[in-house]
């Protein structure tokens, strides 16, 4: 006797106002104030709802969260090493196929979403996320990037931007710019070299309903799929906690990051800004930065203008202004209106 | 219907997940276990065996893979050797402390440095500590039967704790032994479903692992010592009832064989015992009152079944086919145990030890020979002329 | 055979049941300087706050005609002031509020 596995169907959010008012990362928990890593979880807690178990490697997002012995988890969710959380995230949604098929437990397959910070997807947990992605499990695995190991106090992490000062790349006499190396790239890794990924995608903070809806997309689809989700770190970076979604912004209108979708070979873009900000008016309001001298902004100016033009990110088309939502005055459909 | 079969350690352990019906796998290639995985493979792949198989990237991804599908509830099997069991080390406390039953499967093979297929038991003794359930199968029937028995204590809700499975890579693992393969129905009657409160159910939401505090730690490890102390009285019950059903009777701990007139013991474990049974019997044949104690639970230690069986003797040897480097013997771990368990006994024996085995080398009947004189030479002179012997490298 | 004083009782295999609607056991409204006011009259229920608040501190209400804030868990970082598309935010020093600055029975 074998059951058929069935998978949930997550509808479209079109605006702030049309997003589910139940919590799954509720109050509660020991990030810093204006975290966004935080921020993002309640989103993509938010966008999975209830049917969800999250696995949550050791990171900001498993220590912070779950000090001590309580979590703000409303779903069922398990800690996982910070080399692992792919892997632990695989044996999830194999024991949920074999067990809904024999009949053992009854519902839709959960969404199993990893939820790692960047050292967990692409430094020490590369190799587990790559597994995950080869196998085909359907899941979703996120990448929160807070650019750093943030965690442990600060040090590097391989998408810590060229230039980051870090407690492993402090700027010195030998070291002007502290971090020589430029970051990878966590969907490029993912993209093109994993048969089984349909979907990948990149998200900022700056814009939640662009990152629920992904999220909801990366869940609807059969098979394993991958989220960049940009989520800055006050304490890390360096500015001012009430900031965090300022910088968010930021960063995607000085091209430092760009949001995207990559879909069964296609690339399309959101929240393209119709003219990029120079990068130094991103650099000059975080501390990481302050080090920089003209040469370093140069060159992280460069990489940004290089990436821009890679294969696949045209520059030069031009594109309809987006509609902007978060921005407008929307006092119709809710019987709430005040006009 | 049950039936009898000529197969290897490793088809054995793979009979053994089949009939356990476990329900996901975890493969990665490493010699000589990997023949469990080609094996198990070939059954899901034909459908006698409905079981989610995820080749893992490596074995440390084996056990964490199978740490996920254990907390969901699902009955879970992987495996691995040598530097393979080594490489996953990180993975093996959490998956104790979660309390989760997961099973694996060691044949065992001498670490590295450099490349040796050969048999030793250091591989597993490494991870001891870690809070697993571990023992070792003399031949393929014992391995067959430990997996079903080890599944059986795991997973009672008195024990929830992982279990290594162990056998000698090479001498149990690859070389045919008859197994009695039980009728379905047997295994069915013996081993009941896993059942786990604390699962991943999004109907009944758990934090499963949260940060503690330094000063919440040591209870969480109090936890887990009592879990283990608990396993012997678990043990005890299967295994009777294993008797029971299949017609098997195993000694829950420590196997005697010929000792209760005997003035000298071989202390053992795994396949080398089969070799000391041959010896005792010439050495007997010869007027040598030797005996045997086969260690079959390294984890939890049978304390008392260990100074019960010894001090019916007047000296014993401990077998090692593991090393410890730089420890009080400068030899293998057993005997740490052994004197352990023997120090408070009124009349102690006198307890020496064999390097035998290591690398993979043979040990031959001529070797417990060798230990024999030994321990009839330091029963005349009162005592052992030395706490370690390396069987091969000795002068005499 | 071992006694576990009342303090050091801890779950079993480590594992918590998961809260429902907040997490007690973690507090946060006493880490705050400053708290977030609204001006009603200013408030167009564009729900950016509820959006951008990492810890769930805004919330709409049953009715849907207004936006609640969680003083006890507050951190007060301010991003719903900065990102409040209105001006109905705006920030208030802690300590000129007389339930300012939650104080908890026993420390965590």
């Amino acid at each position: 006797m074998t059951t058929a596995v069935q998978t949930q169907e997550l509808a479209p959010i079109k605006r702030i106002r049309d997003m589910p008012r139940e919590e799954y990362y509720v109050p509660g928990h020991r990030t810093c104030a204006g975290c966004g890593p935080a921020l993002q979880y309640k989103l993509v807690a938010k966008a999975a709802g209830p049917n969800t178990i999250f696995v949550g490697p050791t990171g900001c997002m498993y220590v912070a969260n779950s000090s001590y012995l309580c979590t703000p988890y409303a779903v069922p969710w398990i800690h996982a090493q910070i080399t692992n959380g792919g892997a632990v995230a695989s044996g999830i949604e194999a024991a949920y196929q074999v067990l809904i098929r024999k009949g053992k437990w009854e519902g839709k397959l959960p969404n199993v979403i990893c939820m790692a910070g960047d050292g967990g997807s692409v430094d020490i947990g590369l190799q587990a996320m790559s597994a995950m992605m080869y196998r085909g499990h359907d899941s979703l695995f996120i990448c929160y990037d807070n650019e750093a190991y943030a965690n442990t106090g600060i040090q590097t992490s391989p998408t810590t931007p060229y230039g980051g000062a870090t407690t492993f790349t402090p700027p010195g006499k030998l070291i002007p710019e502290g971090k020589k190396t430029f970051p990878k790239d966590p969907p490029q890794l993912v993209i093109g070299g994993h048969p089984a990924v349909k979907y990948v995608a990149t998200a900022s903070i700056a814009y939640p309903v662009d990152l629920m809806n992904k999220v909801r997309k990366g869940l609807n689809y059969k098979g394993p799929t991958f989220l960049h989700i940009h989520a800055p770190c006050p304490k890390g970076w360096k500015f001012p906690e009430d900031q965090t979604i300022e910088i968010a912004r930021l960063a995607v209108q000085t091209g430092m990051f760009t949001i995207y979708e990559w879909e069964n070979g296609e690339y399309k873009y959101q929240h393209r800004p119709q003219q990029y900000k120079p990068v130094s008016e991103y650099l000059k309001l975080m501390g990481r930065f302050a080090h920089l001298q003209p040469e370093h902004v140069q060159k992280m100016q460069a990489f940004v203008d290089a990436k821009l033009k890679a294969p696949g990110m045209p520059v030069e088309i031009p594109i309809p202004p987006p509609r902007d939502f978060e921005a407008m005055d929307l006092g119709e459909g809710t019987g709430t209106a005040r006009h | 219907m049950a039936k009898e079969v000529m197969i290897s350690g490793c088809a054995a352990s793979a009979q053994a997940a089949k009939a356990a019906k476990v329900e996901v796998i975890c493969s990665y290639p490493i010699r000589p276990y990997t023949a469990v995985m080609m094996e198990l493979a070939k059954l899901v792949a034909n459908g006698e065996l409905d079981a989610e198989f995820i080749h893992g990237e490596g074995e440390h991804a084996q056990l964490s893979v199978v740490y996920g599908a254990s907390a969901c509830g699902a009955r879970t099997f992987t495996g691995s050797s040598g530097v393979g069991v080594t490489y996953a080390y990180e993975v093996y406390s959490p998956i104790a402390g979660a309390r989760l039953p997961v099973q694996m499967m060691i044949a065992d093979r001498t670490l590295d440095p450099p490349g040796d297929f050969g048999s030793e038991h250091t591989d597993a003794f490494c991870v001891r500590d870690m809070g697993w359930i571990m023992g070792w199968a003399e031949e393929p029937q014992e391995a067959f039967d430990n997996h079903l028995i080890n599944y059986r204590v795991g997973e009672d809700p008195r024990i929830y704790l992982p279990q290594f499975v162990c056998q000698d890579g090479y001498f149990v693992s690859h070389i045919p032994g008859k197994v009695v393969l039980p009728d379905q129905s047997q295994v069915d009657e013996f081993l009941p479903p896993l059942k786990m409160d604390h699962r991943l159910d999004p109907k009944k939401p758990i934090s499963h692992g949260p940060q503690i505090r330094p000063d919440q730690g040591d209870a969480l490890e109090l936890a887990r010592a009592m879990a283990m102390n608990e396993v012997p009285k678990v043990a005890k019950e299967a295994i009777d009832d294993f008797a029971r059903i299949f017609g098997r009777k195993y000694s829950p701990f420590v196997e005697e064989y010929m000792l209760d007139d005997a003035d000298l013991a071989i202390f053992i474990q795994g396949a080398h015992a089969a070799t000391a049974r041959a010896a005792i019997q010439k050495l007997r044949k010869q007027g040598v009152k030797i005996g045997m104690a086969k260690l079959r639970f390294v984890r939890p230690w049978p304390t008392e079944a260990v100074a019960e069986a010894l001090s019916k003797v007047k000296a014993v040897a401990v077998v090692e086919t593991q090393t410890s480097y730089g420890g009080a013997t400068r030899g293998g771990g057993l005997m740490f145990e052994v004197c352990t368990s023997l120090y408070d006994v009124p009349k102690r024996p006198l307890v020496t030890s064999f390097m035998a085995g290591l690398g993979g080398e043979v040990v031959k009947v001529e070797d417990f020979e060798y230990m024999a004189k030994h321990l009839t030479k330091a029963i005349q002179d009162g005592k052992v002329c030395k706490k370690v012997h390396w069987i091969g490298f000795e002068p005499d | 055979m071992y006694l576990i004083p009342e303090h050091k009782q801890v779950p079993f295999a480590g594992c918590t049941t998961a809260p429902v609607s907040e997490q007690r056991m973690m507090i946060t409204g006493n880490w705050r300087t400053y708290r977030p006011v609204i001006n009603r009259e200013e408030c167009n229920l564009c729900l950016s706050c509820v959006a951008y608040c990492p810890d769930a501190c805004w919330q709409l209400n049953e009715a849907g005609d207004e936006v609640v804030w969680n003083a006890e868990y507050c951190k007060g970082c301010l991003i719903c002031v900065n990102e409040c598309t209105h001006g109905a935010l705006s920030k208030a020093h802690e300590l000129d509020f007389e339930d300012g600055v939650v104080r908890l029975d026993k420390p965590f």
